[in-house]
């Protein structure tokens, strides 16, 4: 019994642990996804865009 | 019978509004900034060329992300391959961030990030933070569902050690100098990737 709930509360650790990991890991990747996007990407789609409509 | 193609303006909207993503993921993998959203640029430029290999109905995302890995791996002596953790970056990562023990935490993180081996690192980005699903990841980086599996699984324990090891020590101390903690967590993280094969 003493056994077990120690079992529980170390496998209730290890979720805590995992779940915080996993927010961070979001928040590291949303800081990318919500800055900004740099003009020259859009720039160089249009470009490429515009170039190809020529071709055709 | 095969899907009829996207036509290029529809194509070209759903591209745009994949850029975060693309610039997120190409960030995981290349650690630098700069080096990242070059990645990430001629990621767009190639998924532009290829459109008309896209099948309309699939994951664009999954698809474009597949075209950013092969990138990556296929051109190893180009400048976006990863290097350690920039210092300034895990300075700002500490004083950004008002509470002391959750800064140490996400410095703990892109320190783990750095030593884990790199299959392990880009399958963890993919399902834990990018959305993708185990299927989808498995289908961008070329392997069994079953392996992502248990990459991911890999990378979330190394991780967790990392983080246990080199946030314990601080708790309540939010006078630790940014420089310390910074070459306390990196010595934690060498001395889990030397017993490990971080070289793959």
């Amino acid at each position: 019994m003493d056994h077990q709930s120690r079992g529980a509360d170390d496998d209730r650790g290890r979720k805590l642990r995992q779940k915080r990991i996993g927010d961070q890991l979001r928040r590291l990747y949303d800081e990318v996804t919500e800055e900004a996007v740099p003009e020259e990407f859009l720039n160089l789609l249009e470009q490429a865009d515009n170039s190809s409509k020529k071709q055709k | 019978m095969t899907q009829p193609t996207l036509d290029d303006q529809a194509f070209k909207t759903e591209l745009a509004g994949l850029i975060p993503h693309l610039r997120a993921f190409a960030r995981s993998l290349c650690g630098n900034a700069t080096a990242a959203d070059d990645l990430a640029q001629e990621a767009m430029l190639k998924a532009w060329k290829a459109r008309e290999s896209y099948q309309s109905g699939t994951n664009l995302k999954a698809w474009t992300f597949t075209i950013l890995r092969n990138l990556f791996y296929s051109e190893k002596r180009r400048s976006w391959r990863r290097q350690q953790l920039d210092p300034e970056v895990a300075e700002a990562t500490l004083v950004s961030n008002d509470d002391p023990s959750s800064a140490l935490d996400l410095l703990a993180l892109r320190t783990g990030l750095t030593v884990l081996p790199e299959d392990q690192r880009e399958a963890l980005i993919l399902v834990g933070a990018g959305g993708l699903s185990y299927e989808e990841t498995a289908e961008i980086c070329g392997c069994a569902v079953g392996t992502i599996k248990s990459r991911v699984s890999r990378a979330r324990k190394a991780l967790a050690e990392i983080i246990e090891n080199s946030s314990g020590g601080y708790a309540g101390d939010g006078k630790l100098r940014a420089s310390e903690a910074f070459d306390d967590i990196m010595k934690q993280a060498d001395e889990l990737s030397s017993g490990s094969s971080a070289d793959v």
